[in-house]
């Protein structure tokens, strides 16, 4: 598990991802915008899977296709050609009927910013996409995930009485409150300062590890990426490199490597 | 201030929708206002041509002289002998000896009478004369007994077809007639749905029983022969109590009676445009706050590039400005087209009006603009003086939001508003002033000043009430948190979800204050029936006014199922100056048939020609008592002083004077009854009463025999009927309403986009997007009704008060019909937000997730 492998990263890794240990995966994944001249690749033909257990950063310069990537295996945006798997389920072909349900049921989301509903409380909030599907909570587990990232005296709060470190961690707890196959996080710590950043980062690790969640993080922090089992780098609609127990400082180093 | 001008009209582009929606209740607003002003005027102007064409050739008429209404169509009759006299005046031409019947009815094949809803059934002598506004277009003119002619539409209307035999009602029974031709009155038969025959002169006093007797002569002059010089001859020539009329007067005073009724009509309309164009107000102001709200950005960044607060104040109402500008003249336009069609629904619905003149009148367009400007400019005043205040640093930092308004202070010109809205109404209802259109002013102004007052208080209340109210979506099932958060939605914005609710308030307080007075007038109806009314037939004319002949009286009280009979009679004498309802009845039989309540004297005492009986309140008014003498001025006979017989207490059904039918037959002209009221015979069962009267029945198809509770219902019926056509009237203001809920939801969608955007993405179907905007809608709408319910319900209350207690002297409160409208407005309410809802459950995701 802790070979860095950065020749075989580097040749594009061309051996499609099996499923079998993938949470998500894509084979020859393509977003086109736009046609004709104005026509912009977002995606170009993309081989990529997530392993499930483990948190994968997903790094790379602004127009790399890095959140374009994350919306179309999260099923937020329609593929223009290639396949997108979660789990077993191909998802291209879905209604938006099925895909709500896919996301609400086998899906956690955490954004940037305007995370949560600000009508609800920080404990309706968390219970959202069970509550959404009329399905009772498992107390237990909501217990667990409340403690775990403290939120337990600021349940009744509405986000605008929270810090946005605190209004953060509510939606990881929301990300994690329905034991999702995976969990996709788009710039997860971009609103925070560092040491909020550095607790939201802390549980999804402590996610991955104690609880065996899968999850794929959207970053241009490399001090994010460090957090991360695996590091996927993009740049032009490409995957261009993949990096397995990264650091900070490695991450830093593959970026001035690949923007030279 | 071109850069202003521009950045208004860009504004305007980008939230083309917005504006549309806005534009179009202040559209539909002026459209009602300018169609009534249309209508109004292209009636009156269609009216006055018929009238002229009609009489343009009659240069004098000859008739009764009378200061008195015309009672029933009718005037005073004429000794027809006076055709002679006139037709040895020098200088005079054609000579046209006329008279007109009311009581006259054709009945179908289908031996049904013709019925009209609610215009008259007139009966004319045919004279081919050219100073007659009837023409002969099919068939024959009719000639000799038993032939008679009808208006093509009314032929066409009730399939009535020249050569064919038709029974006749007339005053003496019916009779077989002959269609033998069709007319057309003026150019076009537009007869507002009356209907008109014809007969030979000989026929029609025959059938009318009015043997001998003209209404009119009209005349022409001899060639050279001035009017005036034909008048003053004419004059000279005939006995005192008959004057010689121009042929202009004819015209004027026949324009008067349509311009009076055109006139109500017109301002009936008008006032429900006015609340229409009110509840656009609302919606206005509510659209261009939201607008605000959501600009603040942009404003604060023109602030901090260096536009002044006035530039700013200046773009926001020049926005209003424009769309003023393009309501009205929309307006106009729709106004027009609305006006048409308001006439082709009238003509659906029976009345066949004229083809109308579109007549746009300077008036009119000027009404248009200061309505669609005025309501805009001022909607926009204060929120662009909101904008103006947004300091430059709000472009910076997010989370700039209005203050909620100076609390104490709203709260103070709220209460004050109140108290004068609350002095208004009460002036306008108990005022006592003469002068109806300073009270109805005073009322509506009143009215006015307290639903604004209303809306005003409402954001004090609206987040707590449309909480509670939206407190049982929680338990939707399936469904619990779209209801929960929809709840908390709909409470979340206190002042938008006031000003929303208000135009349904206003609509729904309307109704339920008509709803209010209906049913309290029923009730009171209902128990005074009960109380007063002891007669258990009544047999009444099905059309209004109608009038029959004296015979069927005498056939039901020969009938030996029957005990006590009257008819009874309405007409009018003149009382002190003043013109008052007088009603002729069987003074032996009175208070066998109704229960009026003798406070002194003895009413069968009183059945001779030389007594009146009066009501204690007229007993007041003209300071008399038992025994008195009171004069009474007559139109066929003049004054006469009659001897006070009796008081009485109760008016109801009768009027505050009476006079014996010996009285009546020597005090009037006509003899025919209004109504015959009846008793049956004690130990006769109703039912056997009732198939005693089948053959008169038969007789008499254009009279309705009542029982007293199918009396009770069927005038019930009618008052739920114009009920009806208020609700319809008022139903513009609760489309505009619901219009501005759409408005409002679609303006709270583009705000919460990226909310919904967020929750979409973690798990929320298209459907319960749905439900959640109209979920809201529902409360939002909810909240407005039932606020509506209670102001509605004062201003009911406060309505039956003023009201008479000879009409109304009870509340009664229509809980089911209240609940009715509350349902239905609260269902309307989800519908309207069917567009946004359907906005929001397509919203792409992501756009939503990254909407600024």
């Amino acid at each position: 598990m802790t070979e860095v492998t950065q020749n075989q990263a580097e040749s594009h890794e061309p051996t499609g991802p099996s499923a079998a240990t993938m949470a998500a995966s894509a084979v020859g994944l393509t977003k086109v915008y736009g046609e004709g001249n104005t026509q912009v690749v977002a995606l170009d033909h993309v081989d990529i899977g997530f392993e499930a257990g483990k948190l994968t950063a997903i790094m790379g310069p602004s127009g790399s296709g890095k959140s374009t990537l994350l919306h179309c295996m999260a099923g937020l945006d329609n593929v223009s050609e290639g396949e997108v798997h979660v789990g077993e389920t191909k998802i291209s072909t879905l209604s938006d009927k099925e895909l709500t349900l896919l996301r609400r049921e086998r899906m956690g989301f955490i954004f940037q910013a305007f995370n949560l509903v600000p009508t609800l409380t920080a404990e309706e909030n968390i219970l959202l996409p069970l509550l959404l599907g009329g399905r009772e909570p498992d107390s237990e587990w909501k217990d667990r995930v409340v403690d775990t990232l403290a939120l337990r005296d600021r349940l009744a709060h509405r986000p605008d009485e929270l810090s946005g470190g605190q209004q953060q961690r509510v939606a990881v707890a929301r990300a994690l409150v329905t034991r999702p196959d995976i969990i996709f996080a788009d710039e997860p710590t971009g609103n925070l300062d560092s040491i909020s950043g550095q607790e939201v980062l802390g549980f999804l690790r402590r996610a991955v590890d104690d609880w065996h969640q899968t999850v794929v993080m959207v970053t241009h922090d490399p001090g994010a990426a460090g957090y991360a089992d695996v590091v996927v780098f993009l740049r032009d609609g490409r995957q261009v490199g993949r990096l397995e127990e990264p650091t900070a400082d490695l991450v830093l180093d593959r970026i001035r490597a690949l923007e030279v | 201030m071109r850069s202003v001008f521009r950045l208004s009209l860009r504004n305007l582009a980008s939230n083309r929708l917005r504006f549309a929606l806005t534009a179009f209740s202040v559209l539909l607003g002026v459209s009602f206002v300018v169609a009534s002003f249309v209508l109004t005027d292209g009636l009156l102007k269609t009216f006055d041509n018929i009238v002229e064409d009609a009489n343009a050739d009659i240069d004098a008429q000859v008739r009764a002289k009378s200061d008195f209404e015309e009672v029933a169509f009718e005037d005073r009759p004429i000794d027809q002998s006076l055709v002679e006299v006139v037709s040895a005046v020098d200088g005079v031409g054609e000579v046209s000896p006329g008279t007109e019947s009311g009581k006259i009815v054709p009945v179908k094949a289908n031996g049904d009478p013709v019925e009209t809803a609610g215009a008259p059934i007139l009966s004319f002598n045919w004279t081919g004369s050219s100073l007659s506004p009837l023409t002969l277009v099919v068939g024959e003119a009719p000639d000799g007994a038993g032939e008679f002619a009808i208006d093509e539409s009314s032929a066409d209307r009730e399939d009535l077809v020249v050569g064919e035999t038709y029974d006749i009602i007339g005053t003496e029974g019916r009779e077989p007639f002959e269609l033998v031709g069709l007319t057309r009155f003026g150019d076009e038969n537009a007869l507002a749905g009356a209907v008109l025959m014809s007969f030979t002169l000989d026929e029609l006093q025959r059938i009318d029983g009015t043997e001998g007797l003209l209404q009119w002569i009209n005349v022409s002059a001899a060639p050279d022969v001035e009017d005036a010089v034909l008048i003053e001859r004419l004059e000279e020539a005939l006995p005192e109590d008959i004057e010689a009329v121009k042929g202009d007067v004819i015209i004027e005073e026949d324009q008067d009676e349509f311009s009076t009724v055109v006139n109500i009509f017109g301002n009936i309309l008008l006032a429900f445009a006015l609340v229409a164009v009110f509840v656009s107000t609302f919606i206005i102001s509510n659209t261009f706050n939201i607008l605000l709200g959501q600009r603040v950005r942009q404003l604060a960044l023109l602030r901090a590039l260096g536009a002044s607060a006035g530039q700013v104040r200046f773009s926001a109402v020049l926005e209003a400005l424009i769309i003023g500008v393009v309501a009205s003249v929309l307006g106009l336009g729709g106004g027009v087209l609305l006006a048409v069609g308001l006439r082709e629904l009238m003509n659906v619905l029976g009345f066949s009006l004229p083809s109308i003149d579109i007549i746009l009148s300077t008036r009119t367009i000027i009404v248009a603009a200061l309505v669609g400007i005025g309501v805009t400019l001022g909607a926009s005043l204060s929120p662009a003086r909101r904008a103006a205040s947004v300091p430059p640093v709000a472009a910076m930092r997010a989370g700039f939001r209005f203050g909620s308004g100076e609390g104490t202070r709203r709260t103070i010109i709220a209460i004050v508003l109140a108290v004068l809205g609350i002095a208004g109404m009460g002036y306008g209802l108990f005022g006592g002033s003469d002068d109806t259109a300073l009270l109805l002013l005073a009322l509506g102004l009143g009215a006015v000043l307290v639903f604004v007052a209303v809306s005003m208080f409402a954001p004090l209340f609206s987040s707590p009430s449309a909480s509670f109210l939206g407190s049982p979506l929680e338990h939707v099932p399936r469904s619990k948190i779209t209801g929960h958060m929809a709840r908390e939605n709909a409470a979340r914005n206190n002042k938008r979800t006031a000003s929303t609710a208000a135009g349904l308030m206003i609509g729904l307080a309307l109704i339920a204050m008509a709803s209010v007075v209906a049913s309290s007038l029923k009730e009171s109806f209902r128990a005074e029936l009960g109380s007063t009314l002891v007669a258990d037939y009544l047999i009444t004319p099905a059309t209004d006014g109608g009038q029959f002949s004296n015979q069927l009286a005498a056939e039901v009280a020969a009938l030996p199922e029957f005990s006590e009979v009257s008819a009874v009679r309405y007409g009018a004498a003149r009382i002190d100056g003043d013109e008052k309802g007088v009603v002729g009845t069987d003074f032996t039989v009175l208070t066998d048939l109704l229960d009026v309540d003798v406070l002194d004297g003895d009413p069968v005492a009183s059945a001779d020609p030389g007594f009146v009986l009066l009501t204690q309140e007229a007993a007041d008014d003209n300071g008399v008592e038992v025994g008195d003498p009171l004069m009474v001025e007559f139109a066929a006979t003049g004054s006469q002083i009659l001897t006070v017989g009796a008081i009485y207490d109760n008016p109801f059904l009768i009027a505050h004077y009476l006079v014996d039918l010996s009285g009546w037959d020597a005090n009037f002209d006509a003899q025919n009854d209004n109504v015959i009221a009846a008793k049956a015979a004690s130990g006769v069962e109703l039912a056997d009463a009732d198939a005693a009267l089948t053959s008169l029945e038969d007789a008499f198809p254009q009279l309705e025999f009542d029982t007293r509770d199918e009396f009770r219902e069927a005038l019930e019926g009618e008052l739920d009927s114009l009920l009806v056509i208020i609700n319809v009237f008022l139903g513009l203001a609760i489309i505009i309403a619901l219009l501005g809920i759409t408005n409002t939801m679609a303006l709270s969608v583009l705000e919460r986009t990226q909310e919904i955007g967020l929750m979409r993405a973690i798990g929320m179907t298209r459907r319960q997007t749905r439900s959640l905007i109209r979920f809201e809608a529902a409360v939002v709408s909810l909240f407005g009704a039932l606020l509506g319910v209670l102001v509605g319900l004062a201003f009911g209350w406060i309505a039956v008060i003023a009201i008479p207690e000879s009409l109304i002297d009870r509340i009664a409160i229509p809980v089911g019909t209240l609940v009715f409208y509350v349902v239905l407005a609260t269902i309307a309410g989800l519908i309207a937000a069917s567009f946004p809802a359907r906005r929001a459950s397509r919203l792409n995701v992501l756009d939503a997730i990254a909407h600024m």
